[in-house]
Parts: C-alpha cells; sequence; structure tokens
C-alpha cells in the first residue's frame, strides 16, 4: 500500500467529504476534555492530544436501544392487553477519526467478548462491521501510558484501518496516512503520495523519541492474581482509596459490562441498554439484599482481576503481549489519569506480583 | 431463544396463577407462536427471563419438568421492582421470555444412584423440576429422599404436590419447620440438623441443595460430616443478571458466568473458583 499525505489544512475538507457516506465522530476540544462529537461544518476536529474518551462509544453506544415495546388494549374487553415488540433501526456507517492504537487495539478486545464468547451480540456486531477507525500515531508516551505493558506500542497498526503519522509536533506539518486495511485504503485514495523527504522525517522522529522504560515481566500476574485473591486486607489497601465513582470503567476502551433497563412512556416505551460500572454495588445487587461483592474491596478486585486474570485465562490462545498473555487492558492509562483519588491500575498490578512473591517465598 | 437477536423475548401469555406462600406466586404461562411452544426443548435445571415491558425483566428458573411441556412453569418470590410488578398479572396478560438458559443438572450422571434433595424455601423450584423429572423417569434411579424445610408451615411451597408426593410410596419426604403452629405434624428444626439426624448415606449417592445461603452453608457442611464427596454434591446459584447470554458482565465468578457455565455447579466445580459467593 502507498503512503500519502494528509496536509492539516486539507484535514477539514478530507473529514467533510468522508461525513458525506458516514457518521463521522470527531474529536473536538470542549473546556479542558477533548470529546467525540458527529461532525458537521463547524467542527474543528483536533488531533493533537488523545481524547478523553475511548473510541468504544463508536462500537458501543453509551445508550442504545434493544427493542421498544407497545401496548394496545382490546376495544372489546379492556382488561386485556397485548403488546408488540419491534427492533431498532440498523446503524449508520460510521468513521471514528482520532483514537490512538491503545483505543483500536480495544476493538479486538471487545470482539472477544461479543463476538467470540459464543453469543454473537447482533448490535454490536453491526456497529462492528459498519465502523471505520482513522486512528493517530502517538509521537510520544504520557506519564500514565504504557500500552507497552500489553503489547502495544506508540505505532501500532492492529485494530485501525488508516493510521495517521503526524509530522512536526502534534501535527503541525500534516500526517503522513497510511492503510492497514482495504477499506482504509480506499478512504485515503485520492490523497497524494507522501513524499520521500517527509518518509525520512517520520523516521527520524521515530528513532529520535526516547523509549519508555522496560514494561515489567507479567507472565506471572494471572497466577499472582488468584494467589492473592483471598487476601482481603492486600485489596482492602488497594482500595482504600478508590470513591466507587466509576470513571475508570467508563473512558476504558476495554470494559464493556452493560445494564439492560426499560423506559416507559404511557403505553410505549424502549429496553435500553447502557453501559455499567462493577464499581457500583448495585451491579451486583440481588434482590434479596445479598450481594456478592459488597465492599469497595471486592469491586476493585474484580476489575482488576477481570482485566489481568479472567481475560487471559478466558482467551489462553490470543496470547499477543510481551508476557504471552492477552491482557483485557491496553495500557491507554485513562483510568490512572482521570481517577480522582489517582488509584494506578500499573502499581496495583505490580503490588500483586509482589505480594503473590513474598507469599511463595514465606509458604513452608 | 431468538435465533437472530438473543435479547428480543418471545412473547407469552399467563395461562394460570396462584399463590404458594405469603410472597410467592406461581405462574404458568405458554409462548404465544403455538408452533414455537411445541417446539420450545429445555432441561432440568435451566432458567428463562420473564419480562413485563415497561419494568424490566429477570431470571427464574423453569419449574416445571421438559417432560410436561403444556406449559412452563415459574414460582417467582415477590422482593424487588420487577417482581412485584409480576404479582400484579393475572390471567390473560402478556410477558415476555427469553429462554432456555444456563446448564442444568448433571441427570444422566445420576441414573442408577440414589438421590437426595435438600431445599429450603422457594430453593425447592429447581428442585421440583428435576424431582418431577426423574418420578416421569422413576426407573431409572435408585431411592429418592426430599428434605424440605420453611420458615412456618405456611412458607412451605407446592403444599399439594408434598402431600401427593409423600402419599406416592417411592419417596421419602421429611418435611421440617423453623416455627411451627398448633396444627403441624412434621418436624421441627432447621434443614442440615434434620439431614444430620436421618445420616443419609452417601454410598452410590447425590446430593442436589439448593435454598438460602445460610442454608446452602450449614447443609454443605453436615453433607461433607455424612461423608459425600464433593463430586457428590449438586447446587444451583443465584445470581443478579441481565442479558442471560455471558455478556453483560456481572454474574461472574472469575471467568465463570453463572448465567452460561451455570446456574448448576457441583461442590467440585464450585471450590475450583475463586470464592466469591
Amino acid at each position: 500500500m502507498v503512503d500519502r499525505y494528509l496536509a492539516d489544512s486539507a484535514l477539514a475538507s478530507v473529514v467533510a467529504a468522508w461525513a458525506l457516506d458516514h457518521r463521522v465522530l470527531a474529536p473536538v476540544r470542549e473546556g479542558a476534555a477533548i470529546v467525540y462529537r458527529v461532525f458537521t461544518e463547524d467542527t474543528h476536529p483536533f488531533l493533537g492530544r488523545p481524547p478523553t474518551s475511548s473510541a468504544k462509544e463508536a462500537l458501543l453506544p453509551q445508550t442504545g436501544d434493544l427493542f421498544t415495546y407497545l401496548y394496545r388494549k382490546d376495544r372489546a374487553d379492556l382488561t386485556r392487553t397485548e403488546v408488540f415488540l419491534s427492533e431498532p433501526p440498523p446503524p449508520e456507517p460510521t468513521l471514528i477519526l482520532g483514537p490512538r492504537p491503545c483505543d483500536a487495539r480495544g476493538r479486538h478486545l471487545l470482539d472477544r467478548v461479543f463476538l467470540e464468547r459464543g453469543v454473537i451480540d447482533p448490535q454490536y456486531s453491526a456497529h462492528r462491521a459498519g465502523t471505520l477507525f482513522v486512528s493517530v500515531a502517538c509521537t510520544s508516551m504520557q506519564n500514565t501510558c504504557f500500552c507497552h505493558w500489553t503489547g502495544g506500542g506508540m505505532d501500532d497498526e492492529s485494530g485501525s484501518d488508516v493510521l495517521l503519522h503526524p509530522l512536526g509536533t502534534g501535527g503541525a506539518d500534516g500526517f503522513v496516512a497510511r492503510a492497514v486495511t482495504p477499506a482504509g485504503e480506499k478512504l485515503i485514495a485520492a490523497l497524494p503520495e507522501a513524499t520521500a523527504a517527509m518518509l525520512e522525517e517520520l523516521a527520524a522522529a521515530r528513532a529520535a523519541a526516547p523509549a519508555p522504560e522496560a514494561a515489567p515481566d507479567l507472565s506471572a500476574v494471572a497466577d499472582a492474581f488468584l494467589a492473592m485473591f483471598g487476601d482481603l486486607d492486600f485489596w482492602t489497601d488497594q482500595s482504600a482509596r478508590c470513591l466507587s465513582c466509576g470513571v475508570c470503567t467508563y473512558l476504558c476502551p476495554t470494559c464493556s459490562c452493560f445494564n439492560i433497563t426499560d423506559e416507559n412512556s404511557g403505553m410505549k416505551g424502549r429496553r435500553l441498554r447502557t453501559w455499567d460500572t462493577c464499581m457500583s454495588a448495585l451491579y451486583t445487587l440481588e434482590g434479596s439484599g445479598h450481594n456478592p461483592r459488597f465492599s469497595r474491596a471486592h469491586r476493585l478486585r474484580n476489575r482488576v482481576g477481570h482485566k489481568f486474570c479472567y481475560h487471559p485465562r478466558e482467551f489462553p490462545q490470543a496470547a499477543a503481549a510481551p508476557s504471552g498473555l492477552e491482557f483485557s487492558c491496553t495500557g491507554c492509562g485513562r483510568c490512572i489519569k482521570s481517577c480522582p483519588v489517582a488509584v494506578d491500575i500499573r502499581g496495583i498490578v505490580l503490588d500483586i506480583l509482589a505480594a503473590a512473591a513474598e507469599k511463595a517465598e514465606g509458604a513452608p | 431463544m431468538n435465533p437472530n437477536n438473543p435479547y428480543i423475548p418471545e412473547l407469552a401469555t399467563i395461562i394460570e396463577t396462584f399463590d404458594e406462600t405469603p410472597d410467592v406466586k406461581t405462574f404458568r404461562v405458554v409462548l404465544q407462536d403455538a408452533a414455537k411452544m411445541a417446539a420450545f426443548r429445555f432441561e432440568p435445571g435451566q432458567v428463562a427471563q420473564l419480562s413485563v415491558f415497561g419494568t424490566g425483566e429477570s431470571t427464574f428458573v423453569i419449574c416445571s419438568p421438559p417432560t410436561r411441556l403444556d406449559y412452563l412453569q415459574f414460582s417467582v418470590m415477590r422482593v424487588g421492582e420487577l417482581t412485584h410488578r409480576l404479582h400484579t398479572l393475572k390471567e390473560g396478560d402478556p410477558i415476555g421470555l427469553r429462554g432456555p438458559l444456563g446448564n442444568h443438572f448433571p441427570y444422566p450422571d445420576m441414573r442408577g444412584r440414589d438421590i437426595v434433595f435438600v431445599g429450603g424455601g422457594l430453593g425447592l423450584a429447581p428442585l421440583r423440576t428435576l424431582l418431577l423429572f426423574m418420578l416421569d423417569h422413576r426407573a431409572d434411579y435408585g431411592n429418592i429422599t426430599l428434605i424440605y424445610g420453611g420458615r412456618t408451615p405456611e412458607h412451605l411451597c407446592f403444599k399439594d404436590e408434598l402431600k401427593e408426593w409423600a402419599e406416592r410410596g417411592d419417596l421419602r419426604v421429611e418435611l421440617t419447620v423453623d416455627s411451627p403452629g398448633p396444627d403441624w405434624q412434621g418436624r421441627t428444626g432447621v434443614v442440615p440438623a434434620v439431614l444430620t439426624e436421618l445420616a443419609v448415606s452417601p454410598e452410590n449417592a447425590v446430593a442436589v441443595t439448593c435454598g438460602p445461603p445460610i442454608m446452602i452453608r450449614f447443609t454443605l457442611e453436615a453433607l461433607s460430616k455424612l461423608g459425600f464427596a464433593d463430586e457428590q454434591i449438586v447446587t444451583t446459584l443465584e445470581r443478579r443478571m441481565k442479558c442471560g447470554v455471558g455478556l453483560c458482565g456481572r454474574c461472574n465468578i472469575g471467568e465463570k458466568f453463572v448465567c452460561v457455565d451455570g446456574p448448576v455447579f457441583t461442590q467440585a466445580q464450585l471450590k475450583g473458583l475463586p470464592q466469591e459467593f
């Protein structure tokens, strides 16, 4: 495939052309946040920093109809009712602009849940088939980034249809556009070819970027987690600051848990799927009042366990990371960056490894 | 189950409802599409999601056996929003049904063995499915014992059937209550104590238990003391569920999901999972 050039000045018109036959989600600055909005002619996409939220909303909308229902009374006998269900229309073709490589890799991890676990989720499947990712490669790592722990990297192409490589600071000199899939190639077919000088500049910038601190060896983390599972004091300590606010789960590119609720209006309504959070006590509260995860320690343990133990155990064939395990985490660092009380999942993972090793040494 | 979309319920109609106890009501339902009803198959122990559109959906065991397919029976305790709403419905009202969901009792492994049912309260519902299934294939199983308890005689579910089963002669029925009334003829005391007193033999036997968490805990201890191995103890778990097909996340125990890998587990399987019940 040919590398092409997207000039910064051409960005708006190129995106406008994509928007002719796609719903385009573009990152825009709103206050201190960078959020995805549906592109219109007044939108100014901002690709200079990673978006505040992940790209999962393109595939798993925060709120979506599973179906609508309508009750109708029998006119001859008003004590009798009938109910009718209808499925929502299929999703529009969508293009999301501006995810980072960590977000694009999240696509594969959502696929594991919604396409590979056994039951295929029809709505996710439709969104997945109809959504293109035009991602932006990173030129530096923020201090919350740890994609290399999980097998990712600043210019990792997996999960993207097109990867835009910034030239100059934050793409001030435009982007080298590299198609990853045939659909991505079609998107950028009209762009001019990148020059040899641009590719040289890109390679030089890449070579000059400081290498991240080496990733720790996580090959034993799943077993270490199980070894520490029953030590509730450890988890109480780790979760001491946690507020159960759930921001970590909502911003996560791979957290996929959802709730199902009905919204009623007179004789009709809809059954909704909405993002849910395992950080909430209500998530597992049973009708009887029993709650298997009644404390923050139980809930934080579940979130960390799902990402670094249950997922690799459920999908052992999927090894991609340097550790030989696939985690349900792409190292985007949003849960660290946006946590109001600075809970750091990297620290928890390292503490699990250290505590499990100490336990094993102390064992007779 | 809708083959194209697991979230869309089949429409069903309540054909009969009656009270079991002050807070448990039984619903008998049929799918509105006669062809789908005729084709509906399930295994004992499987569950279904019942919908009251506008209120929501909850999981209940199908407590009629697959050997009796005129209707699907659900016995529901009034505890939360959905069950309160469900209890107001009457014969002829439409509801939604998604199912069958989950795994089932390992009855092929139980053939030729003695069966001990140990139930408390509405925990008898899943046991009823398996018990009726076994009574419909009576020759396949050895001695069958049912030890069942409730708070008061009034709180025992399926009272008419309990009487009928006790009179059949081909199964032993032992009833117990925590607080007896003046007319109570059965035992007084908690289920695990009765189990211990009867000294049920573990030899070539399987124990199937369901009830409130505290009863399960002491029943497991009692069975263990009687010599039942973990592989000989089968139970069904409760968890909050939404999707019922292993996707929404909340019913996990480690990497297992109670809605698809359960609700039926042997005690040996449960011991292999992270202990979070």
